[in-house]
């Protein structure tokens, strides 16, 4: 053995030693060996494909929900020669921010929230949608809300595919009389229903999320941040609803993501606040499933709980839009169909952004789909300002402060509204 | 033949520096570079030189919030380096006693946390040890009729359970080294050591420490400048988006992360690097005499 | 005598016990990860504290469900192709500064862990930037320079503490045989230097077998993941993390390293010991 590891080490310090004038050329040839057989699959497909124009599209989300996309459209744009292909990055903006203006290595399209739409667009590697196609007549079918939140600057850079928003879920199993109307009368609900120490609760809610928090400030008038991208976490209005959540919060158990859903998943809760993204978890847990739209439950104001919507979008990167213009068009506009949206209904639980689509009958019969259509309406987009990106962190600081290290909340506001301010003035 | 001689180390380290001047020292430079510039998001491809612009609003940021992060940080670094080197020595002094038979298996089995992921362990250690609903500490805290207890929502709570992580996470790799050196301590000291009576205290200040000491200085210098940047601990298990625990614990780099990288303002945050590097450069000042006692 | 065989048995007995709570201590929490890695995905957590039903389920679709050999096999490439490189550069320059008196050598030594302590993750774009000037991006060339370059001022001081130990007179004496360095460094000092080479090749290796940003962020293609790389971006959002398939991965992640652990362990008896002074 002695012998052998020698052997090795010779040979690494010879290699080391020769580096010094060889390295180059040695790495290439490892490198295009390995790149041989690790992608051999790639270039099978490569090869079958001769003649047609790849579109590669970054995504960070949910595969199945890619999956039915992809087939569709590619199925659609078969005889056109066009073949999309999902690919799923971790940490997407980041990576965008590399990758974004690298033609030969990077995507060319990404699907994603609309919310860090503005702080892409800034960096200049988008392109509006009207250098690619005739926006008016693409448009002409998709919610009013939806091009809200793909606009920035009174400039469209994405096509809506479909929208999430919170809702009210609950056990129908566990839930006990009628759900009510108001807020109050949920609390009172809560208050009765509620055993921490069992580990039993009422309705849970990320209650340190700024997301999931949104419907209160919004509903109360406050905001996280308004269109100027002013932060309004010391607003008085945004100040009484992070108050009033907190007495929610304190009946919510730890209010972190996995902890609240697994306890609804066990039956340990008889409602939650989530998205449509808990669907599959909820399903696989056997539970009979109920739900309603926060727009549904008024606040003692008597304005109604008002989530952010989050539309989920493809936006086009700008090397694309000159090189492969025809290509992105027809793409653009497979995803914007009926078709695509149908299935993303069905498939997926996805409300399609796409009106005709809720004409059919399929999509009709789909409680959660028509729950989120329903909540549309009193929806806010969530900001798509470059300012918004940074509010997440003293938004959430602040509720976190609240609700879980008990400090006073005006003087938190303060604290977070000055952390908040700074962080903006960073960006510049 | 003189030359030859004298190029000969030069030589001999040629390749390595090559990979670090590549890796690391570019990357530095680089940094400099861009914290001279306008570098963010609304001059992300057409970014110029500014001068020190940077430097002074990063100077005028580090208000108190940084003062006291600089304190966390040291206080993060002199806690754990001392309960490292503490608990390893004995740990691996254990494993080297005469006899015992299963120590690979225990070596092995000790070496466990060190072959995770960063991320899973953390992660891990959030969800299935800390959380309150569903970690293992608060299930022994109820079944012994506690009520249960928020581990990461007050700064010293969080404190010490990144730091119990940190240990956990860390402390293989200093049994290992320390096993290593403990190795090369040659028996015969020890054996004139047994007859002239010396026990075992004696043994550990006189023999075992000023053996290894020359061997382990370097990987606990290294491990000190780790803890002192770790990120990940303290960020994912306190800080990560849409789960906040509560705890505002801060040390250099997550303030670092929190204050400029978030912006996407690369001209600021570089100059915010540089200035942290600086500190390091600083700090380390100070084990620079550690290091030259080692080799004089 | 038979007082102190019993005196020696008990302290045995006892550092045994010890170790075995050490190692349970240790274990808890990989071992609660193991029972939620083999229950099945709803009763993860499960209210009364283990998991309800046995199952493989989560090792079978991460095995057959995900290109997991397929990452294994470029895990194995990239950290055996870093830790050749690494330590192939490193011991060459750390035999250098223990035996050489040069001009400059502490300060260089010094400047090194200086290097070192700037935090990597600001690295990355200045990194990003070369790599795609040198068309070195989606390529494990370039991942292995970075793994190298970032373990090599580590490895350098790991090797240069341990070659000082070992005396010059052992060199001197094959010195007059006639060999000359090169020969020396192969023949004489790095077997006598095994436990450290072997240390710090072990480091090198996990922590190319444990990392990920790097990865995930240089290598654009799933097919060319690594194991913690392709299983970071399966679980990277709490959206799609299924808990039971998370702790499957992570067991099988971590039990190659653990069998490395178990296997080089023969040979950690260093050579001073094996009789290389006395000798």
């Amino acid at each position: 053995m002695k012998r052998e590891i020698c052997k090795i080490l010779c040979g690494c310090m010879i290699a080391g030693l020769m580096a010094g004038c060889g390295e180059e050329p040695k790495e290439k040839q490892t490198d295009s060996s390995v790149k041989k057989e690790a992608s051999e699959v790639k270039t099978a497909d490569k090869k079958e494909s001769a003649g047609e124009t790849n579109i590669k599209i970054w995504h960070d989300g949910d595969e199945s929900i890619m999956d039915t996309m992809e087939k569709d459209v590619n199925e659609m744009l078969e005889e056109e020669g066009i073949r999309v292909s999902f690919e799923k990055k971790a940490a997407l903006t980041d990576q965008l921010k590399l990758y974004g203006t690298d033609e030969v290595n990077g995507p060319d399209m990404y699907f994603y929230a609309h919310d860090s739409l503005g702080m892409l667009a800034e960096m200049g590697i988008l392109a509006p949608l009207s250098d690619i196609l005739d926006t008016a007549s693409l448009n002409g079918d998709l919610n009013e809300m939806t091009l809200e939140a793909v606009t920035y600057k009174d400039t469209q850079y994405m096509v809506p595919v479909y929208f999430e928003t919170l809702l009210f879920l609950y056990n129908k199993g566990l839930w006990e009389g009628d759900v009510p109307d108001s807020t109050d009368e949920l609390y009172a609900y809560m208050e009765t229903h509620t055993d921490t120490e069992a580990g039993t609760y009422g309705v849970l809610n990320q209650h340190s999320t700024a997301y999931n928090v949104a419907p209160f400030i919004n509903g109360f008038g406050g905001c996280i941040i308004d269109k100027e991208g002013n932060p309004g976490l010391n607003l008085p209005e945004t100040i009484e609803a992070v108050a009033y959540n907190q007495k929610f919060a304190a009946l919510q158990a730890d209010g972190d993501y996995n902890t609240v859903t697994t306890l609804f998943n066990e039956g340990k809760a008889s409602a939650i606040i989530g998205g449509p993204w808990l669907l599959s978890g909820i399903k696989d847990a056997g539970i009979d499933l109920g739900m309603k739209s926060l727009s549904e439950f008024t606040l003692p104001n008597g304005k109604a709980l008002a989530p952010y919507s989050g539309v989920q979008g493809v936006g086009v990167l700008k090397h694309s839009a000159g090189a492969k213009k025809d290509a992105v068009e027809k793409v653009l506009s497979a995803l914007a169909s009926e078709k695509v949206g149908v299935d993303l209904v069905v498939n997926n639980n996805c409300a399609s952004a796409n009106e005709k689509v809720y004409h059919n009958s399929d999509v009709a019969a789909n409680e959660m789909v028509l729950t989120m259509k329903k909540t549309a309406d009193t929806a806010e987009p969530m900001p798509n300002i470059p300012q918004m990106s940074v509010m997440w962190g003293p938004a959430e600081g602040f509720l976190a402060a609240v609700n879980k290290s008990n400090e006073d909340v005006s003087q938190a506001a303060e604290d977070f509204q000055k952390e908040a301010v700074t962080a903006i003035s960073d960006i510049q | 033949m003189k030359n030859r001689k004298k190029a000969t180390p030069w030589l001999y380290s040629l390749p390595a520096f090559l990979l670090i001047g590549i890796v690391i020292v570019f990357p530095i430079l680089y940094t400099a570079y861009i914290s001279l510039t306008n570098m963010n998001l609304y001059h992300w491809n057409d970014f110029h030189l500014i001068g020190l612009e940077n430097y002074k609003r990063a100077l005028l940021k580090a208000d108190s919030g940084f003062l006291s992060a600089i304190g966390t940080t040291l206080l993060w670094t002199a806690v754990n380096m001392g309960v490292q080197l503490f608990l390893a020595y004995f740990i691996a002094l254990g494993l080297n006693a005469e006899g015992l038979k299963l120590k690979r298996v225990y070596k092995t089995l000790l070496m466990f946390p060190w072959a995770m992921p960063a991320y899973v362990s953390i992660l891990l250690w959030k969800v299935c040890m800390f959380n309150s609903e569903f970690g293992l500490l608060n299930k022994v805290v109820t079944a012994l009729g506690g009520t249960k207890l928020n581990y990461l929502s007050e700064n010293v709570p969080a404190f010490l359970a990144c730091t119990v992580l940190n240990l956990w996470m860390a402390l293989p790799f200093m049994i290992m080294m320390i096993d290593g050196a403990l190795q090369s301590i040659d028996a015969s000291l020890y054996e004139s050591a047994m007859m002239e009576g010396a026990g075992f205290w004696q043994k550990s200040i006189f023999i075992t420490l000023p053996c290894i000491r020359p061997i382990i200085a370097p990987s606990a210098i290294m491990t000190a400048f780790t803890t002192f940047k770790q990120f990940d601990i303290i960020y994912l298990l306190t800080k990560q988006k849409g789960s906040l625990t509560g705890a505002s614990i801060q040390t250099i780099i997550t303030y670092a992360h929190e204050n400029a990288f978030v912006s996407n303002n690369y001209g600021l945050s570089s100059a915010v690097s540089i200035l942290i590097f600086g500190i390091i450069i600083l700090f380390s000042v100070f084990t620079n005499r550690g290091l030259k006692e080692e080799n004089s | 005598m038979r007082k102190r065989k019993i005196r020696q048995a008990l302290s045995l007995i006892s550092l045994n016990t010890v170790f075995l709570a050490l190692c349970f201590i240790t274990l808890v929490p990989v071992l609660y990860a193991f029972l939620l890695s083999v229950s099945d995905g709803s009763s993860a957590f499960a209210g009364g504290g283990g998991p309800r039903s046995f199952t493989l389920e989560n090792y079978r679709r991460i095995i057959t469900e995900e290109p997991f050999l397929l990452w294994l096999k470029n895990s194995v490439v990239l950290s055996l192709g870093t830790m050749v490189l690494a330590m192939g550069f490193a011991t060459t320059a750390s035999y250098a500064f223990s035996r050489y008196r040069f001009k400059g050598r502490m300060k260089i030594l010094f400047l090194l862990v200086l290097l070192n302590a700037f935090p990597q993750i600001l690295s990355m774009f200045a990194i990003f930037r070369l790599f795609k000037t040198f068309g070195l991006l989606d390529s494990n060339a370039g991942l292995m320079i970075v793994y190298a370059g970032s373990m090599c001022i580590f490895s350098i001081w790991n090797l240069k503490g341990y070659f000082d130990t070992i005396p010059m007179e052992i060199e001197e004496a094959s010195k007059i045989d006639g060999a000359s360095d090169f020969t020396m460094l192969v023949k004489i000092v790095l077997p006598l230097a095994r436990p450290a080479i072997i240390v710090t090749g072990v480091m090198v290796l996990i922590f190319v077998w444990n990392e990920y940003l790097f990865a995930t962020t240089f290598l654009l293609n799933g097919d060319k993941y690594t194991l913690a790389g392709g299983l970071y971006q399966l679980q990277a959002n709490d959206y799609s993390r299924s808990w039971s398939l998370f702790t499957a991965a992570a067991v099988l992640v971590s039990i190659p390293i653990l069998i490395i652990f178990f296997c080089i362990q023969k040979y950690m008896v260093s050579g001073l010991t094996a009789g290389g002074v006395k000798g």
